[in-house]
């Protein structure tokens, strides 16, 4: 008879999957090198694609700027767009990264040999989000020191400490989206339509581009229950206008709010999905 | 003829009993290490008329109750330690969904598995913890990744502490012959070889049992003969092997039991000899025929004393083997041959042979393995 198993389980040898997931993700990750050029002209590409229509819109010597300043708070539309853009393209990667992962792994045919050890699949789902989290703040610094490069646009002021609580509830409300996300994908076998429907509703809803008072009401009272518009409001705010802690209390409460509620969000409907893969074998389904 | 043969199951289906202690049964039989009674996995059946469609579930679609599809079907058996257990069957059978019930993958419908004692319901992780299984054989490893750090990855998910980690890797990659291209990416492995990382990755944390879903399906002819051998080294070290295959010679080589299954259900389980010996009285007629004509098979099959008639094209040359059961070859041989060259056949082989495992399960089912 062979000897005993090898497995110690423990919560810290859980720690070590999650570890071991996240290495691995990286290693993948750093083994495709386009995804870094990608990662290096994407931040300074995709808001030149809104920039431009803005200056053609402003008029000669930028007479609408007014109309627009009163909207925002801010005559500076470059970095309002950039803002905007940035936090659009964070989530954007995130749905591509985090809330395709387990799929990803699913066509790959690995999701069933990862399913099989005696790990917390979420610890799977949680180390390959890490290092998602990791390139995303590679790709969030990219954006800053290239902006501040290229178009001499300086991101950080005002309150910095205000800027990084904002992003910083910003962050589980993003990867408990993408979790959620990602098992609804799982669930459907179908992510270009999901994602598209996911990136309109952030680029139309929260103001990418534009200041959310310029929506028909109806549309800013869906606009009200996502935390993007949260958080774009509260960084221009800080970071365009000065705005002190007391002016931006009100979104970083709501952020606060959507920092618990969707991570526990995403867990449970991978958990769902998780229990219902089981049942319907969808696992092994490509 | 059926009757016959050597155990004809037919398992009452029953339900899981909630276990209440997640400490393994130790009432069980101390040999038995698989442990599966009436165990059933019934799907609804998909169907383009909606009935399990979002229209029907949104309640605005009439729809009878549900079809079903009962992949596997009450099935029931035991494996002891140290035992390879076979499924054989036709791709469909219900092999890879037991299988994948036992792994805990997927959740039965009905029936009672256990695994080195553990429930694979009430305790998946434990019996997680028991076996290792390779599924999707080459596709299960990550192909950007080299051998060790697939091994080093699944290591940490097995929660195999690196202290003992690191010699265990090793002493896989030798034994399974993979040291020299450890370090290569996998995806510039032949199939065999990522085969082998598969095995080694099911075997790294020493599982008492171990899962071959299919194991030679896509190798060559000597990649297969070299990974059935170290099939039969693991289990000389004392592992328990269930494998599903759907190669006769691959179950008769391997197995110390099989289990031909057919349709969900398990139709017949013994030893290889024993159930080969169930048709002994059988002679099958094997001829090797070019140019087959129309309504010789059905003129062959209403032969007096022909028991029953397939056949199989060979793709390779266009000829088609036929193979008759008979209880007495030498009354019906002449008769065969005299029809085969009245509808213009050319006979190129004809031989009297020994039962296969095919034969079995051609006696059993009325059709062949590869249908």
């Amino acid at each position: 008879m062979a000897d005993a198993t090898l497995v110690h389980r423990s919560l810290r040898s859980e720690l070590r999957a999650m570890l071991a997931s996240a290495n691995k993700e990286w290693v993948i990750f750093r083994r495709y090198p386009s995804w870094i050029i990608a990662f290096l002209v994407w931040p300074v590409l995709f808001p030149l694609a809104y920039v431009f229509p803005a200056r053609a819109l402003a008029g000669p010597q930028g007479l609408a700027l007014s109309t627009f300043s009163r909207l925002a708070g801010t005559r500076d539309y470059v970095s309002f767009i950039v803002i905007g853009t940035t936090i659009y393209m964070w989530f954007n990667i995130t749905l591509w990264d985090v809330g395709l992962l387990l799929r990803n792994e699913q066509m790959r045919g690995t999701l069933e040999s990862n399913w099989l050890c005696p790990v917390w699949r979420i610890s799977i789902l949680l180390g390959g989000s890490l290092t998602k989290l990791l390139t995303a703040i590679f790709f969030l610094a990219a954006t800053i020191l290239e902006c501040r490069l290229l178009f001499g646009i300086q991101l950080l002021r005002g309150n910095l400490l205000l800027l990084l609580v904002s992003l910083i509830l910003l962050i589980p409300c993003i990867y408990g989206l993408g979790i959620a996300f990602g098992s609804l994908v799982l669930r459907f076998q179908e992510s270009n339509a999901l994602v598209l429907f996911m990136r309109g509703l952030v680029a139309i809803f929260c103001g990418m581009t534009f200041p959310v008072t310029v929506l028909p009401h109806w549309m800013q009272i869906v606009a009200a229950w996502l935390p993007f518009t949260y958080a774009m409001h509260a960084i221009r705010a800080v970071s365009l206008s000065q705005a002190n802690f007391a002016a931006v209390l009100p979104d970083l409460e709501h952020l606060l709010a959507f920092a618990i509620v969707l991570p526990i969000i995403g867990y449970a409907a991978f958990r769902f999905t998780e229990q219902r893969a089981r049942r319907t074998g969808v696992l092994g389904h490509y | 003829m059926e009757r016959e043969l050597a155990t004809v199951l037919d398992a009452p289906h029953y339900q899981a009993e909630v276990v209440a202690d997640p400490a393994p049964d130790n009432n069980r039989t101390p040999a038995t290490i698989v442990d599966v009674q009436g165990l059933s996995k019934i799907y609804p059946k998909k169907t383009t008329s909606g009935a399990t469609g979002i229209w029907s579930k949104l309640g605005l679609r009439r729809s009878g109750p549900p079809e079903q599809f009962v992949a596997v079907d009450a099935i029931s058996f035991s494996i002891q330690a140290g035992e390879i257990f076979g499924l054989l069957g036709p791709n469909g059978a219900g092999k890879t969904t037991t299988i994948r019930m036992l792994c805990t993958l997927l959740e039965p419908t009905g029936g009672l598995a256990t695994v080195n004692g553990y429930d694979v319901q009430r305790q998946p992780n434990m019996v997680r913890q028991n076996l290792g299984a390779v599924l999707t054989g080459e596709r299960s490893i990550y192909w950007k990744l080299t051998g060790r750090e697939n091994l080093q990855y699944f290591a940490a998910l097995y929660h195999i502490p690196p202290a003992l980690a690191k010699p265990r890797i090793n002493e896989l990659l030798e034994r399974l012959d993979l040291s020299a291209r450890a370090d290569e990416y996998v995806e510039r492995y032949s199939t065999g070889m990522k085969q082998r990382i598969a095995i080694a990755k099911a075997l790294l944390a020493n599982p008492p049992v171990l899962l071959l879903d299919e194991p030679t399906t896509g190798l060559d002819p000597q990649s297969a003969r070299n990974l059935r051998e170290l099939i039969l080294e693991i289990k000389r070290e004392g592992r328990t092997i269930l494998l599903t295959t759907h190669y006769m010679e691959e179950a008769d080589q391997l197995c110390d039991r099989i289990g031909i299954v057919d349709t969900g259900k398990i139709i017949a389980l013994d030893t290889p000899a024993r159930l080969k010996a169930s048709i002994q009285q059988l002679d099958v007629i094997q001829a090797e025929v070019e140019n087959l004509g129309p309504g010789l098979l059905s003129e062959i099959n209403i032969l007096q004393g022909a028991e029953r008639v397939m056949a199989r094209d060979n793709e390779s040359d266009g000829s088609c083997t036929i193979s008759l059961h008979t209880l007495d070859s030498r009354a019906l041989l002449p008769t065969v041959i005299d029809l085969i060259g009245t509808h213009a056949g050319r006979i190129r082989h004809v031989q009297v042979a020994r039962p296969t495992l095919e034969d079995v399960f051609i006696a059993l089912t009325g059709k062949q393995l590869r249908d």
